[in-house]
């Protein structure tokens, strides 16, 4: 084991090496997950109506990809475990840092989150307005002339694009429950 | 063939149609010079505006986009030194080098009617290809049809840069999903006794969710970056029209070698215009008389990558329609289209929609005229827009892929459905997985539980699927794809290793 374990030769070396064990550590992860889910589906499917009739029963083909998809969980667990083996500790702040890298993707998501949850409130008008003037807002909209930029922007592409559907497209787009 | 031929060409030549595929050119051209939006990207904006349109319409209006964006990238390629998608990126390589030679207009006047040429030889050989395929695929039993979805599968899985495991999981988990909801008897599958999820997902959110977020959430996290690197550039641009036809006159025999390279690379699944650049770049080098001038601004390696890359839109659509099996991503979401529109494609559709068939052909050509017009009289403000940022982008991105997923069926659920996915596909993204597959999987899984069902009610014994030649020799070849898959990653790991140990 040890004679395939790759050796870092360089600071920037060893910090691949710690991105490689967080990476096949996230992958043991991400896959045992799946495959316990993918195990409790594959179980439920087998309660589900066969008919006398057809030579398949409704449980039979999400059975036989659950499990074709458990055996590649397995491997890859097999696969990344070697690997997570193989690289050196995590520093202790990895954790702290790759949340921090990832705070735009995660500041995004969670205003998409709320931009869904009010749509059906106040429509989709007063929903994406403030959506996607918070976005650019977060994304680096923070001088006066971005900001100007960015509410021209977010009444255009909300006010605008609902009148848009409505009008020419014939596509009601949700008025939220004032609406 | 000429009479339904000459009434596409009616239809699509309606000025409302030609005004539809002109806005689609444009956007797309716009969608592919933005690095970081891609072709994919760009159908999946536009796609909500087709819902209350015809099928024709719908289609043009696509197919717009669809040839717009593969000749968009050329423009932040040349001008940025950065492909607007990845299949643009050989045109860099000669591009840029070019465009700060001072002869940026030169540059991309080339590849515009590169551009313009690939598509229209790639038509040709769809034009030509595609019947005879669908009338070949018209003797296709459920065995065959089983076994041809699995080695699409396999092979997109198998293409997936090294990860053919994580390739062959994606695209199991894209058929699992198509088993939500009611099945063909009514039964009730995997509902966790939640209504909406009766009738099972639609297609196109998870499609747009899983592709969309992932891709913007990976340009959020470059977004810091960029940032320290963003640059002016000079958008005045003028192109030298004569200089620019001597370049192409030297240049018949590789803009029609790449461009056939990029119609059989668009019709094989899994490959697309990322491939069909390398192969042409590569193979224009091999050819040339001054394979040393390459990289360093020769018109010979803007023709091989541009045209080979627009080649990809006909010859991408030969699998779609004659088999009913799409090979990349765009195509996916075109077949989707489609199939909103109420037009399932496959060999029956050479029959039954023969105008409609013709209608993709006419709106390809018209599509490259436009194209070329649009890229010629507009560089300049391509080029500007092509400096749009991530921070407009994203959002308006985000809130037009709500609007699409809403408006399919008027149904708020399907929001949730899109931002359900979101989150998977930027899991999975972020885990190294390869999304096309799951994509795909996602497309054929109801076709496939249906054939596979069919195949085993006419004959119950599973080696029949061995036993009919074509069958055999599909699933054979789906063995040889994922063999082949693993000798290259062997292979690719074995001259790592050998790298690290010179160095």
């Amino acid at each position: 084991m040890s004679s395939s374990t790759p050796q870092a030769r360089s600071p920037g070396d060893r910090v691949c090496q710690k991105e490689a064990r967080a990476k096949a550590m996230g992958h043991i992860v991400l896959n045992g997950l799946m495959a316990a889910l993918f195990a409790s589906l594959f179980v439920r499917a087998g309660d589900l109506p066969s008919s006398m009739w057809e030579p398949l029963g409704s449980g039979t083909f999400p059975r036989l990809i659950l499990a074709v998809m458990m055996v590649f969980n397995l491997l890859i667990i097999a696969k990344e475990g070697r690997r997570y083996m193989a690289c050196q500790p995590l520093a202790p702040h990895a954790v702290r840092d790759w949340l921090w890298r990832h705070r735009l993707a995660f500041g995004v998501l969670g205003l998409f989150t709320l931009l869904t949850l009010a749509v059906p409130l106040v429509g989709f008008r007063w929903a994406s307005l403030p959506f996607l003037i918070a976005c650019q807002f977060l994304l680096g909209a923070r001088r006066p002339r971005a900001l100007l930029i960015a509410l021209v922007i977010a009444v255009v592409m909300s006010f605008g694009v609902d009148a848009l559907f409505r009008h020419v497209f014939t596509i009601s787009l949700p008025r939220g429950v004032w609406g | 063939m000429a009479d339904f031929f000459l009434q596409a060409l009616n239809q699509v030549g309606n000025p409302a149609v030609l005004a539809l595929i002109t806005i689609g050119v444009m956007f797309g051209i716009v969608g592919g010079s933005i690095p970081g939006f891609t072709v994919t990207m760009a159908i999946l904006v536009v796609f909500p505006f087709t819902f209350a349109m015809d099928p024709v319409s719908g289609v043009a209006l696509m197919i717009g986009v669809f040839v717009g964006g593969y000749s968009g990238g050329i423009v932040s390629g040349v001008m940025l030194g950065i492909p607007g998608t990845p299949s643009s990126i050989t045109t860099v390589y000669d591009g840029y080098p070019m465009a700060q030679n001072g002869e940026p207009g030169r540059a991309l006047g080339i590849g515009m009617l590169a551009s313009f040429f690939g598509t229209v030889i790639s038509v040709g050989v769809l034009v030509f290809f595609g019947p005879l395929i669908a009338g070949f695929s018209m003797n296709f039993r459920p065995w065959e049809i089983t076994a041809l979805i699995v080695f699409a599968l396999t092979l997109v899985a198998g293409l997936s840069n090294g990860a053919l495991l994580k390739g062959l999981l994606a695209a199991a988990l894209g058929l699992l999903i198509t088993t939500v909801g009611y099945d063909r008897n009514s039964n009730l599958r995997f509902d966790f006794g939640f209504e909406p999820l009766n009738s099972g997902f639609e297609i196109l959110p998870v499609m747009i969710g899983v592709f969309a977020f992932s891709q913007l959430m990976s340009n959020l996290e470059q977004l810091s970056d960029e940032r320290a690197t963003s640059q002016r550039v000079d958008t005045k641009v003028a192109i030298p029209y004569r200089q620019i036809l001597v370049d192409l006159a030297g240049q018949k025999l590789n803009t029609l070698r790449s461009s056939l390279i990029g119609s059989l690379v668009g019709a094989l699944p899994g490959t697309g215009g990322t491939v069909a650049n390398f192969i042409s770049y590569d193979q224009a080098k091999k050819f040339s008389r001054h394979p040393e001038r390459f990289g360093k601004g020769i018109p010979d390696g803007i023709v091989a990558s541009e045209s080979s890359n627009n080649a990809v839109a006909g010859g991408a659509f030969i699998p779609t329609l004659a088999l009913g099996i799409p090979g990349d991503l765009p195509m996916a979401i075109m077949m989707g289209v489609l199939i909103l529109h109420g037009i399932t494609p496959g060999p029956l559709m050479f029959e039954q929609n023969p105008i409609l068939v013709g209608a993709i052909y006419v709106s390809l050509l018209f599509g490259a005229v436009i194209m070329v017009i649009c890229q010629l009289m507009l560089v300049r403000w391509f080029a500007k827009i092509s400096l749009i940022p991530q921070q407009i982008l994203v959002p308006v991105v985000l809130m037009l892929c709500a609007i699409g997923a809403y408006a399919l069926n008027n149904n708020l659920f399907d929001i949730w459905v899109l931002f359900g996915f979101g989150i998977v596909g930027y899991l999975l993204w972020k885990a190294a997985v390869p999304l096309t597959p799951l994509i795909l999987g996602v497309v054929l899984g109801n076709n496939l539980e249906r054939q596979l069902f069919r195949a085993l009610e006419l004959d119950s014994n599973w080696l029949t699927f061995l036993t009919r030649p074509l069958s055999a020799l599909f699933l054979a070849l789906a063995v040889a794809s994922v063999v082949f898959s693993i000798l290259q990653n062997r292979k690719i790991n074995r001259n790592l290793k050998a790298q690290g140990s010179d160095a």
